[in-house]
C-alpha cells in the first residue's frame, strides 16, 4: 500500500483504508525526540509512519537557540569571535576565517602573508577534523563501533595540535582580525608533516574497512536521493550539492586566500561503485575523497610558508564605516555567510549567519517520504547537522 | 542497488560479497588485538602534560594590578567585577613588579568563573600581565554561586607562589 | 565611491537593473551603491509588492536562493534576498532588498513556490522580525517557542516577563557587571575600604 505519494490532504486525515476491506489502519505519529543518539545534537523529528516506512517526517528545531544574532549587536568586534566560533563547534576555525574576512574586507586591513599561509594550513586540518568527526558518527549511527573509535584516534592528533598553537582543544579564538594569534613553530610544522605521512594509510584503512563493505553499502546506496535540480532549489552547498552532481566548490570557483596557488581536485559525486547519484553514499564519499585532497592542499601549503609577521595592522578599538557585506567561505559542512551591516560604531548593526546546516535540514522532509526509519537515520547522518549552526 | 532484479547467480555473488568484505573488516579490526599501543590515558591515575599556553581557569595577581579595567572592557560576557577608589594624594604611590605606579586602590576583583567563556582576550590585553591563565581544570563546585573567585581573599592571594613565575 | 562588488562590476548592474524594470513593470529598481565614505557591497532596491514577479524574472539567471536576512531600521524594516547561480562556469550572485514601512503588519509574498529554500528562510524571517508571508505553506515560527510574543530582532524588543507561569529573566540569575558583592559593601565607607585594601598591600 503506497501511501507516500498521497497528497497533503489525504495524509491530514489519519485513517486510511486498504481498497476493498473493512480494515482500517492508521499513520502513527512518532517523536525522533530531542534526546536521541542518532540525531546529533538536539532536533526533535516528528515522523508520520505507516508500519515502518514514513510517510511524512516534521522537523522541529530551536532547542539550542542562543539569541546569538541579538547579542552580537551589544558585543565590540573582537569579543565576537568567540560567540562565531560557538555556532559549528567542531569546525571552530572555518567560522572563524569567514567572520575575520567579514572584518577585513569592510575594514580594508591587508593581512600579512605568512598570516595566509597559517590559517590555509589550520582551515584544512579543521576540515580534515570535521570529517573524521562526520565519518566516525555516521558509522556509528549504522551499527560500526570500531570506525569511529579510529577516526577519533587521528582526530585527537589534530586537537593536540590545535592545543598546542591556541591553548584551547574545542573552541579556539585562533584566527585573529587582522591574522592568527601566536606563531607556527618548526616543531608544529615537524609534528603536522608526521601527522600527514601516517594519515594517508588510515585512509585506505577506512576505505576497506567501512566503504567497502557490502552491508554498509546496502544500507546507504540508493537511499535518500536528492535530485540536482532540488538541490539548486533549496540552496545545498558543501558535499551534499557535490554528492548530488555539481562540481561547485567555493575554493575553486571564487578562492580566497591561497587556493588559486595550490593545485587539487574537486570530487563530485558520480555514482561511484554502483550508488545513485545524489544518495547517502555518494554525500558520504564526497567527504572521504575530500579528505585526500586536503592532505595534497596542506602539504603544497607547507611550501608557501615564509617567515614574516603574523597579524596584521589593526587600530586598538575597531570601528568599521557605514556599509553592508557578505562574505562565504567553505566550510566543511557547506558555505557559511556573513551579512555584516555596520553603521559606523564599535558594534555591528546586524549579524546575520547563513548557516548551511539549517538549509540542509530543511531537506528532510523533502527526502524522508518513502522510507523506513533505519534509512531515515541514514540520512540525517549524510546531510551532517551540528545544531549549533542550526540553532544559532 | 535497491531495484535490481535478483537473478540465482546475483543471489549466492550477494553473499559471497558481503562475507568477503566482512572478512576483510574483521582482520583490519583483529590485527588491533595484538599490534597496536593502547592510547588510552588511564586518568585520575595517569594526568596529561598541558601545553604552557593552554586557557584554563584564570589566575590574578591582586598585588601587581593596577585597576585600569581592560579586561574588564573587553570581557564579551561581562564576568569580571572590578572597583577600585583613587589612592588618597598624601599615600605614596607603590610600584608593580615591571614598575608601572598603582594610583588607584583595588577594592574588588571577582571573576565569575561559571560564566567565562576562556577566550583570553582578558590575558591578552593585561598591561602589567597579572590576569594569566593557569592549568588547573579540576575545580567542579557544589553550589553555583562558590565558582565566583574573589582574588583579593587570603587564600587566593597564597596561590601566588604556586602559579606566578616571576 | 569605494566598491566591493559581489564579482559583477558596475555594468552588470546596470544591465539587469534596466532588464529588471522592462520585464516588471512595478519593479522600480534602482542601485544602492556605497557612497564616499562607505564601503561594502551594492544591492538592488525593488518594491515590495512586485517581489513575487522579480523573482520570477531572476529564476531562470539564478538557480538558488542563499538566504533571507532581515534588518530594522527604524523607519523601515529592510528584507535582503541573496541569490546566487551555482553553476562552476558562470557564477554570479547579486542582493535584492525591499523595504516596508507599515511597523504593525509588514506583508510580503511568499517565493517558496519558486525556491524551495525560502520555505524556512521565510519562517526565520517572521519568526525574528515579524514580517508576514502571503501564500506561505507552513507559517509558524521556527526557533522560539510557537507561542512566543513579540518579534526579538526588532530594535523595541522588549522580552516578555512571564512565559506559561516561568518568569523569564529572575533576579538572581542576572549579570550586572557593575555589582558590589556584599562583603564589600559591609566594610562600610570609603575610608574603611581603603585601609582594608592597604592592609593586603594592594
Amino acid at each position: 500500500m503506497q501511501t507516500w505519494d498521497m497528497d497533503l490532504e489525504e495524509l491530514k486525515e489519519e485513517e486510511t483504508s486498504l481498497p476493498g476491506s473493512k480494515l482500517k489502519t492508521e499513520l502513527l505519529t512518532v517523536n525522533m525526540g530531542p534526546q536521541h543518539p542518532a540525531t546529533h545534537g538536539v532536533l526533535r523529528v516528528e515522523i508520520k509512519t505507516d508500519s515502518e516506512v514514513v510517510a511524512q517526517a516534521i522537523p522541529h528545531i530551536g532547542y539550542l537557540h542562543r539569541c546569538m544574532e541579538k547579542h552580537c549587536e551589544a558585543i565590540d568586534y573582537r569579543g565576537i569571535l568567540p560567540f562565531v566560533d560557538r555556532l559549528d563547534y567542531l569546525a571552530s576555525m572555518s567560522q572563524e576565517l569567514t567572520y575575520s574576512m567579514a572584518v577585513e574586507k569592510m575594514l580594508g586591513t591587508e593581512v600579512p602573508r605568512r598570516a595566509t599561509v597559517i590559517r590555509m594550513i589550520i582551515s584544512e586540518m579543521q576540515r580534515i577534523a570535521s570529517h573524521l568527526m562526520a565519518f566516525g558518527t555516521y558509522a556509528l549511527d549504522l551499527g560500526a563501533f570500531s570506525p569511529f573509535l579510529y577516526a577519533f584516534d587521528e582526530r585527537e592528533k589534530i586537537l593536540t595540535l590545535f592545543e598546542d598553537i591556541s591553548g584551547a582543544r574545542l573552541l579556539y579564538n585562533y584566527f585573529w582580525i587582522g591574522g592568527v594569534w601566536n606563531d607556527l613553530t618548526d616543531k608544529n610544522v615537524e609534528y603536522i608533516k608526521e601527522f600527514l605521512d601516517n594519515f594517508e594509510p588510515e585512509l585506505v584503512k577506512y576505505d576497506r574497512l567501512v566503504s567497502q563493505n557490502r552491508i554498509f553499502q546496502e544500507r546507504t546506496m540508493g537511499v535518500g536521493t536528492l535530485s540536482l535540480a532540488d538541490a539548486h532549489s533549496f540552496g545545498a552547498t558543501g558535499p551534499v550539492l557535490r554528492g548530488s552532481g555539481s562540481a561547485w566548490d567555493l575554493r575553486k570557483v571564487d578562492p580566497y586566500l591561497f587556493y588559486n596557488e595550490v593545485e587539487f581536485d574537486v570530487p563530485v559525486g558520480e555514482g561511484q561503485r554502483g550508488s545513485e547519484i545524489g544518495d547517502c553514499y555518494n554525500r558520504y564519499y564526497v567527504r572521504m575523497l575530500e579528505m585526500v585532497e586536503s592532505v595534497k592542499i596542506i602539504r603544497q601549503s607547507l611550501k608557501l610558508l615564509e617567515p614574516g609577521p603574523t597579524l596584521g595592522k589593526v587600530s586598538k578599538v575597531i570601528k568599521i564605516p557605514k556599509g553592508e557585506t557578505y562574505t562565504r567561505t567553505e566550510c566543511p559542512r557547506g558555505e557559511l555567510g556573513i551579512h555584516l551591516v555596520s553603521h559606523g560604531e564599535k558594534t555591528p548593526y546586524r549579524l546575520k549567519v547563513k548557516s548551511p546546516c539549517f538549509t540542509h535540514t530543511s531537506i528532510l522532509p523533502h527526502i524522508a517520504p518513502g522510507q523506513m526509519i533505519a534509512d531515515f537515520v541514514a540520512s540525517i547522518g549524510s546531510i551532517d547537522i551540528v545544531l549549533g549552526e542550526v540553532d544559532r | 542497488m535497491r531495484d535490481e532484479r535478483l537473478t540465482f547467480f546475483g543471489y549466492f555473488r550477494n553473499i559471497y560479497t558481503a562475507v568477503k568484505s566482512s572478512l576483510i573488516g574483521m582482520w583490519i579490526t583483529f590485527r588491533y588485538v595484538w599490534g597496536k599501543k593502547p592510547v588510552t590515558v588511564e586518568y585520575p591515575e595517569v594526568r596529561d602534560v598541558l601545553p604552557d599556553n593552554t586557557r584554563s581557569r584564570l589566575y590574578n595577581d591582586a598585588l601587581n594590578c593596577i585597576s585600569c579595567n581592560l579586561c574588564a572592557i573587553s570581557c564579551p560576557v561581562d564576568c569580571i567585577y572590578i572597583s577600585s577608589v583613587p589612592r588618597p594624594k598624601d599615600l605614596e604611590v607603590p610600584k608593580c613588579d615591571d614598575g608601572t605606579p598603582k594610583r588607584q586602590v583595588l577594592t574588588q576583583y571577582v571573576i565569575d568563573t561559571a560564566l567565562c567563556c576562556y577566550c583570553g582576550l582578558c590575558t591578552v590585553v593585561c598591561p602589567t600581565e597579572c590576569l594569566t591563565h593557569t592549568d588547573d581544570y579540576e575545580y567542579s563546585q557544589y553550589m553555583v554561586e562558590d565558582m565566583k573567585y574573589d582574588y583579593l581573599t587570603d587564600d587566593l592571594i597564597a596561590w601566588r607562589d604556586r602559579i606566578v613565575k616571576t | 565611491m569605494k566598491e566591493y562588488c559581489m564579482r559583477s562590476g558596475l555594468e552588470m548592474y546596470n544591465d539587469l537593473i534596466s532588464s529588471i524594470n522592462s520585464a516588471v513593470t512595478n519593479a522600480n529598481a534602482s542601485l544602492i551603491s556605497p557612497g564616499e565614505e562607505e564601503v561594502g557591497d551594492s544591492s538592488v532596491l525593488v518594491n515590495p509588492e512586485s517581489i513575487f514577479e522579480v523573482m520570477s524574472f531572476l529564476k531562470p539567471l539564478y538557480n538558488g536562493l542563499q538566504v533571507i536576512s532581515g534588518v530594522d531600521y527604524t523607519e523601515y524594516i529592510e528584507v535582503c534576498y541573496f541569490l546566487a547561480h551555482f553553476d562552476p562556469e558562470n557564477p554570479k550572485d547579486v542582493m535584492i532588498k525591499t523595504r516596508l514601512k507599515d511597523r504593525q503588519d509588514p506583508r510580503l509574498n511568499s517565493i517558496s513556490s519558486l525556491y524551495l529554500a525560502a520555505n524556512w528562510q521565510e519562517r526565520e524571517c517572521y519568526d525574528m522580525l515579524g514580517v508576514s508571508f502571503n501564500n506561505h505553506p507552513d507559517h509558524r515560527r521556527i526557533l522560539c517557542p510557537d507561542d512566543w510574543e513579540g518579534f526579538p530582532l526588532r530594535r523595541d524588543y522588549k522580552v516578555q516577563e512571564v512565559y506559561r507561569g516561568m518568569k523569564v529573566n529572575p533576579e538572581n540569575k542576572m549579570n550586572r557587571d557593575d555589582q558590589l558583592f556584599e562583603d564589600n559593601k559591609q566594610k562600610g565607607n570609603e575610608a574603611d575600604l581603603i585601609a582594608w585594601a592597604l592592609s593586603k598591600g594592594l
